[in-house]
Order: C-alpha cells, then sequence, then structure tokens
C-alpha cells in the first residue's frame, strides 16, 4: 500500500511539471541552449523559420500546398510578385502590356534576370513552365489556375486532352518578349501571374534532371532571392542561402533562410522562447499565454469558416425564414473571442475581407454592415423568423444534423453554435457528427449531410474565388442552390463585354453576393486568422492571405 | 532446426502477404482521395487516378505492386513528398528510426536488466521500492508525455540537449526522444527481471549452488541471472514492437526526420502507397523480430531446440 501511494505522489507531481510547462513564457529571449547552430551553413543574420508541414513539392508546376509555395517563392521569381501590400509589381517582367480587348497580354522581359547555373531567364521558360500546367500527363492540380482562372487560350481543351499543349495561348515572341492570348477578358491578371503555378522552368535542366528534378539543391534552379542548398524531400529543416546573383539582390537583406518543420505546438513555442526560431505559429490554446506579448501577431490567413445548409436534400432547410432564423442567431463576436481567441475576425459577408482589393484600392469586404438586414446577431429577429418558419412548415420543433471536421478548432466552434442555436430557437435540436476531414468533405460533395461546417480558403485575389462557388453545379457548391438570375450575374463578370470594365464589374459581383446573402445560401461565421510569434529584431516580413502566405525577399534581421 | 527455420519464414512471407492484401482494401475503404479533395474537379480526380494508375481495379493495382516491389519499387509519394520513390523517402529514413530505436531499446534493457537485479537481491528494502516506483511510472506514463517533460525539463529550462533533431548534431539530439521511447521498456524489463530473478534465487538449484560454496557475482550472473533471461528475451520482443508505436508520436514531438513521422503524415493526407509500404515494413520488422527471438530461444536454452526438433 505504501509502495502504491509513494508512485501515485511521484505521478501527481510529474504531471504538475508537465502542465507547469504553460506558465512561465513571459521572458522571451532566454538565450539558454547552445544548440542553435543545427546546420553547417547557417549564419546568424539568417532567419530561423517554423513550418508547421513540410514541404511537399518543390517543383512549380505539382505544388498545391501553402508552405510549398512560400519556399518556392523564396528562390524563384515569376513575371510579377507580390508587394508588400500584396499587390503584382513587375519582378521577371520588366513591363508589359494588354490589347484594347483584353485578350492580349505582352510581357517584356528584363534581361538581367539569370539561373543560378549561369543561364538567362527568357521567354521559353515561362511557355515551358506553362505548357506543363497543363500537360494532362503531368496532371497538375493546379491546372485549373490557367483554364478556368486564368483563360488562357486552349487551356480547357489541352487539360481534357483534346489539343496539344503545344497549342497553349502562351508565345515566345522573342527571348524577351512572352505574349499570352485568352479566350476571355480577365480582370486580376496580373495577381496570377506571382502564382508559383506560372513559374518558369528551364527546359534544358529540366530534362536534364528527369524524375529527380525538384528533389535536391542539384535538381533545383533558382532565378529569384535565395538559392536552396540544403534540401532533400519531405526533410524537417532546410535550408537557403542569399542568391548574389539575383538582379535585385541589393534589396535582400538576410543572408539565408532557414526552415525547421516542427509539428508539436509546445516543442515549437519553447524553440522560440529559447531564440532558436525567429517566426513560429501558435495554436489556440497558446495564444492565452502569448497575445499580451509585444512579439504576437494574428496574420489574416483568408479562410472563410461557413456553414453550409443543403437546401437541396433537405425540404426544411429550403425554408429561407429557418435560415435566417439560424444566421441570426450565430453570435459571431462570441465565437471569436471566446472561443478562437486568435484574432479571427466575425465575418457577414460570402465573401471574406482582406484579399481582394477594388479598382479604388479598397477591400471588397471592408464594410462588414453592407447585408446587417440579412445577416447579423439578433435574437429577436432570429425568434420571429423561427416562428414564421416553424409555422410555415407546420411543425414545432426540428432536428438537425451537421457534420464538422475533427479538428479542434472547427469542433469548438460548432459546439458553441449548437448551444447558440438551441439556446435562440425553441424546438432546435443540433447533432454534431465529427468526420476526419475527407470524409466531411466527400460527403458534402456527395450531397450526403444537412449542415455542414466547412471553410473555402481564396485561390487568387478577386470576389470571383468565392463567388464562382454558389454557380449552378459547381463541386462546392454543397447546398445545390441554383438561381439563374445570379448564374447570368457570374457569367456576365467571367467572360461577358463588362469583364474588362473594373468598376462595373466590381458593383455587379456585389449584386451577386447580395442574392447570395438574401437567400442565405451559406451562414458565414469568421474569417480564419494564424497566430504568430515575430522575433523583435525582425522586420519586414510580408503576411499574405492568398497565393504566397510569407515573403522574405524584404526582411531585415538586427544583431 | 534448419526445416523449423524454413517453415516459420515461409509462414512469415505468406503472412505479409495477407497483411499487404488487407492494407490495399483498408485504403480503397478510407474516405476521399489523396488529392486536394475540395478544390478539383471529377475529371480533373479522374486524370490524376489514371495518371497513378488508381482507375484500375484493385486487384489489378495489389498485383501490379506485389511485382514492382519485387525489383524495390514501392511507388511514388502522392501528396506528402509529391512523385518522390518511396524508396528513396525510406532510404534516408529507416536508419534514423532504427538507430534511435536501437538506442532505446538499449538503454531501456541494460538500465531495465539492472534495476530489476538490484530490486531482487535487495528485496524488501528501499532500493526495491525505488525501482518499483521507477517501473510503475515508466509502464504507465506514455512516451510522448515523457518527451514533452523530458523536453522542457533538459532542453528548453536546462538547456542541456537541444529540444529538436538535427542532423548536424545527430547523438546529442536523439538522446531526448531514445530516453523517452525506452522509458515503457525500462520499466518492463526491471518488473520482469525482478520477478524472474526472485523465483530463479527461490529455486532449489540456487540453493544447492549456494551450499557448493559458490557465491556473490558468479551465482547471481552465471546461475540466477542466465536462467532469468530466458523469459526476458520473449518480453523483450514485444516491447521493441511497442517501441516502434511509440516511436510514432515521439518522432513527431522532436521533429526527426525518421520513417515515423512520415507514417503519420501519410495516413493524415491519403498519401496510399506511402502507408502501404511503411505499414508493410512495419510488419516485417514486427514478424522477423519474433522469428529472431524464437530462434534466440533456442540458443540460450538448448532444451527448447530439441523440444521443437522433436515435435
Amino acid at each position: 500500500m505504501k509502495k502504491r501511494l509513494l508512485s501515485i505522489a511521484l505521478a501527481a507531481a510529474m504531471t504538475v511539471t508537465l502542465f507547469g510547462c504553460g506558465g512561465t513564457s513571459s521572458d522571451t529571449t532566454t538565450s539558454s541552449g547552445d544548440s542553435s547552430s543545427s546546420s553547417a551553413s547557417v549564419s546568424s543574420s539568417d532567419l530561423n523559420i517554423m513550418l508547421e508541414t513540410a514541404v511537399e513539392s518543390l517543383d512549380p508546376q505539382e505544388a498545391t500546398d501553402g508552405t510549398s509555395f512560400e519556399v518556392i517563392a523564396d528562390f524563384t521569381d515569376g513575371l510579377m510578385q507580390m508587394d508588400e501590400d500584396g499587390q503584382a509589381v513587375e519582378a521577371i517582367a520588366e513591363s508589359y502590356e494588354s490589347s484594347d480587348d483584353g485578350l492580349t497580354w505582352t510581357f517584356h522581359l528584363r534581361e538581367d534576370a539569370t539561373w543560378s547555373n549561369g543561364e538567362p531567364v527568357t521567354a521559353a521558360d515561362f511557355v515551358f513552365g506553362w505548357q506543363r500546367a497543363v500537360d494532362p500527363d503531368v496532371a497538375s492540380e493546379y491546372s485549373y489556375m490557367l483554364s478556368d482562372i486564368g483563360q488562357i487560350k486552349n487551356a480547357a481543351e489541352i487539360i481534357e486532352g483534346n489539343v496539344d499543349k503545344s497549342e497553349l495561348g502562351v508565345t515566345a515572341e522573342d527571348d524577351y518578349t512572352l505574349v499570352v492570348e485568352l479566350e476571355a477578358p480577365v480582370s486580376y491578371f496580373l495577381s496570377l501571374m506571382y502564382f508559383p503555378t506560372f513559374y518558369p522552368v528551364n527546359e534544358a535542366f529540366f530534362n536534364e534532371c528527369g524524375d529527380s528534378y525538384a528533389t535536391s539543391p542539384d535538381t533545383l534552379l533558382s532565378n529569384g532571392a535565395f538559392v536552396i542548398d540544403d534540401y532533400e524531400p519531405a526533410a524537417t529543416a532546410f535550408h537557403l542561402t542569399k542568391n548574389d546573383d539575383y538582379y535585385d539582390a541589393d534589396t535582400v537583406q538576410l543572408s539565408g533562410l532557414n526552415y525547421q518543420v516542427i509539428q508539436d505546438s509546445q516543442q515549437a513555442l519553447m524553440s522560440y522562447q529559447s531564440g532558436d526560431l525567429d517566426m513560429t505559429l501558435v495554436n489556440g490554446d497558446q495564444v492565452e499565454q502569448v497575445q499580451d506579448d509585444d512579439e504576437y501577431l494574428a496574420v489574416g490567413a483568408g479562410y472563410l469558416w461557413y456553414v453550409a445548409p443543403n437546401m437541396d436534400a433537405v425540404e426544411e432547410l429550403a425554408n429561407e425564414n429557418i435560415r435566417f432564423a439560424m444566421t441570426y442567431a450565430i453570435n459571431r463576436d462570441s465565437i471569436c473571442e471566446d472561443v478562437l481567441k486568435d484574432g479571427s475576425a466575425p465575418t457577414y459577408t460570402a465573401v471574406p475581407p482582406e484579399f481582394a482589393t477594388g479598382p479604388d484600392g479598397s477591400d471588397f469586404s471592408a464594410d462588414q454592415t453592407m447585408f446587417a438586414d440579412v445577416c447579423s446577431y439578433d435574437a429577436d429577429k432570429a425568434a420571429e423568423a423561427w416562428e414564421k418558419g416553424l409555422s410555415e412548415l407546420g411543425v414545432t420543433s426540428l432536428e438537425f444534423d451537421m457534420i464538422v471536421d475533427s479538428d479542434d478548432a472547427p469542433q469548438k466552434v460548432a459546439q458553441v453554435l449548437k448551444e447558440q442555436w438551441e439556446t435562440a430557437l425553441p424546438g432546435l435540436t443540433v447533432n454534431l457528427v465529427v468526420e476526419p476531414k475527407k470524409q466531411r468533405v466527400q460527403d458534402m460533395q456527395d450531397g450526403n449531410f444537412e449542415l455542414g461546417l466547412t471553410r473555402w480558403g481564396p485561390d487568387y485575389a478577386d470576389p470571383m474565388t468565392y463567388l464562382g462557388m454558389w454557380v449552378t453545379g459547381n463541386n462546392n457548391n454543397y447546398g445545390l442552390w441554383s438561381n439563374s438570375e445570379y448564374d447570368a450575374i457570374i457569367e456576365e463578370c467571367t467572360t461577358g463585354e463588362i469583364a474588362q470594365d473594373e468598376e462595373a464589374r466590381w458593383q455587379k459581383l456585389y449584386d451577386a453576393e447580395q442574392i447570395v446573402m438574401d437567400e442565405a445560401v451559406i451562414f458565414p461565421l469568421y474569417t480564419q486568422c494564424n497566430a504568430e510569434m515575430i522575433s523583435s529584431n525582425v522586420t519586414g516580413v510580408e503576411f499574405h492571405p492568398v497565393a504566397l502566405n510569407r515573403v522574405y525577399k524584404r526582411a531585415v534581421k538586427s544583431e | 532446426m534448419r526445416k523449423y527455420v524454413l517453415k516459420r519464414v515461409l509462414t512469415a512471407v505468406f503472412t505479409l502477404l495477407v497483411i499487404l492484401l488487407v492494407l490495399f482494401i483498408l485504403m480503397q475503404l478510407m474516405p476521399g482521395s489523396p488529392f486536394n479533395d475540395e478544390k478539383l474537379t471529377d475529371d480533373q480526380l479522374q486524370l490524376l487516378y489514371e495518371k497513378y494508375g488508381l482507375d484500375k481495379p484493385i486487384i489489378v493495382q495489389f498485383f501490379n505492386y506485389v511485382k514492382n516491389m519485387f525489383t524495390g519499387d514501392f511507388g511514388v509519394s502522392y501528396k506528402i513528398s509529391k512523385n518522390t520513390p518511396i524508396a528513396q523517402l525510406i532510404a534516408s529514413r529507416l536508419p534514423i528510426s532504427i538507430g534511435i530505436g536501437f538506442m532505446a531499446v538499449f538503454i531501456g534493457a541494460l538500465i531495465g536488466l539492472i534495476l530489476g537485479i538490484v530490486a531482487a537481491i535487495w528485496h524488501d528494502t528501499i532500493l526495491d521500492t525505488i525501482a518499483t516506483i521507477i517501473s510503475v511510472i515508466g509502464v504507465s506514463v506514455p512516451s510522448y508525455v515523457f518527451a514533452l517533460a523530458l523536453s522542457f525539463e533538459f532542453g528548453f529550462t536546462l538547456g542541456w540537449f537541444p529540444m529538436l533533431y538535427s542532423n548536424s548534431a545527430q547523438l546529442s539530439s536523439s538522446i531526448l526522444p531514445s530516453v523517452s521511447l525506452s522509458m515503457f521498456t525500462m520499466a518492463s524489463i526491471a518488473r520482469f527481471t525482478r520477478s524472474e530473478m526472485m523465483e530463479v534465487m527461490d529455486s532449489e538449484y540456487m540453493l544447492l549452488a549456494e551450499s557448493k560454496g559458490l557465491s556473490g557475482r558468479a551465482l547471481i550472473l552465471r546461475h540466477a541471472l542466465r536462467n532469468a533471461l530466458i523469459p526476458i528475451v520473449t518480453v523483450l520482443a514485444p516491447l521493441i514492437v511497442d517501441l516502434m508505436t511509440g516511436s510514432l508520436v515521439v518522432e513527431k514531438i522532436f521533429s526527426i526526420p525518421g520513417v515515423g513521422s512520415l507514417l503519420v503524415n501519410a495516413i493524415q493526407s491519403n498519401d496510399y502507397n506511402v502507408v502501404i509500404s511503411l505499414s508493410f515494413i512495419y510488419s516485417a520488422m514486427y514478424i522477423v523480430i519474433m522469428l529472431v527471438v524464437d530462434i534466440l530461444y533456442g540458443i540460450i536454452d538448448p532444451r527448447i531446440r530439441l523440444a521443437k526438433e522433436d515435435g
């Protein structure tokens, strides 16, 4: 008995030590570890960056995830790159012009850009890269950036295998002139040019590498701010060094980038606090202990989280009053402030704020009260609509299942939603069905759900990346909603005459959003933020919710 | 003996094939695809399935896979490291996992044995109690908890060891993960050694040896420990397997570029080939370890070998 007591006491002591880990954190630069030099080539003005997931691919046409895009852009420039505000600025392209009908773009390339093997970056490199992106043999997951989104001539036909890839609407007029032909004018075309799928690939080098292309420093070429010098597939740590031959090398202040993949959030924060990292992501539970720190930063991640009601399969959800009641009953402020606590912003629009800027330079969704009469928190209006809906349906109570990802944050949000709904709407029961994300997505695409908590991240800096979703028959129009007026507006903005008139198009996009909100096609909840810690001696790291999430070209690390 | 080993090896090969088939069927049952289900249209998914031969019937995929496997081709990764041959992925990672695993078994078995012997010789004293406490904690606390605690204490607070695995300091950065992994092995071995030793020491032949005038180290090592070792070798095998499962989480915590963390990521992203080949390797390791233990058993105690040969 004595033995057992003793062991219990000891176990308890250990547990206390463990939970104690969270408490002491405010002193940030304890230079305790002498173990910081993890790679031979690391120098003191390298930026030490934490990644949550490993790079999936450094092949610009094969990559699909934010981490890979970030790293590819560290060492590759496209025709355009992002400036600090997320606007497209000239990079490999020195200048550009578009024809009056908006169907032809001509890019003039700078002559001082070289690959890290000394060869010049030419228009042919872009042609080769883009052709790879639509090549059915490559089967790039992002080929739709060229076809549906970029509207590049013949892209769709090539992807389907009907036309040879040499017919793609991109030609090298000479070494430094690239001409792009479009099927329809695309107002946001320049902002696509910084997306890695549109990056150049040197054909001769690619053929030399064969299957091993982009799997090691020897099989990668750089034309950007950094050169990768230590990397292997799925590496948990890798390194890039400043590219001295970069045409804009004077701008680059960092000596290199030192990436470390850390999947455990406690380890990441401790590594940051011990000075091994200059930047790290912080998870929701840790935010509370660091949010008063000067080095804490909530960065917009662009993702809109929303609830999709299945109006097609569930008769009760086809009732507009029921849907309005549900959206009025959601207290979005409480979800962000009491549950998520990571800086996520309550959202009342179908297009989230802070990723798409209009012709006048303002944020498309800056005004979050635009649809206040159909989407806001109002318990009275909720109860009223609920009563009306129930009597229209001739019932006194309703029960819905809501499918939710098994991740931490969505589960917490779903719990609160359930509570808010059941409190505000008498007679409503919501059952949460937790599923792995892949299963949840599949169920929603199959229409096999009643309510679904889901999210969408922007692919390009235009409201269409969201509004395109609710067109009749779209894969991600989960509620199988259909409105011919809406379809017509989207069609007009995509391929119609208005597609070139930026201001009129912008106005039309608001009209489309109005329809989505007026019919409560989705219940927007919040725009996700990532909580980051960034050391106070680091400045100039640029965060973007679209395409390239973090850009280090202009970052400075002071000693 | 040879016939016995041959029979065991054949059974092992057959078992592995069955495991592979089951894995294939399980993969088929997983929801979604390895690709971006949210953003891709059905046509694009179809294109990707065709590219990787995933559009063929499962049984055809299975036989193609087995056929390729004999040439060392385990396929390519679809997601976590796109288009990288799995053989290449594993080749650089398996040695790291095995190295840390070996270190953990070594530390665990050595300390476990010492603790067990100490506890048995001085049983019912304070030494025995301390050994018991350590074993209870080791058995009941999962390895990832040790990992986090050790990393906090010795990595963060004291700064003695790196918190994360690093290629340039392989040994020092392997210590914390190995120790976290070894705790369960150590505790189990300690408990087992203690009880086996006590049993052996109470036996009549020990009394005889003692009465013949043997004492001290010779008595303990030659007579008691050797006899107590036989059952310990058998428990060591499943312990090594436990250790392999523990490594899945511990590798993730210390950012070790081993196969364990690779498997976890692959499962989460439906990377079929990676999951299949790693699960297959894990199964193969399990079966090989069991086989080795069986053979070792015979070497330590000739009676067993003879009995099996008769049978």
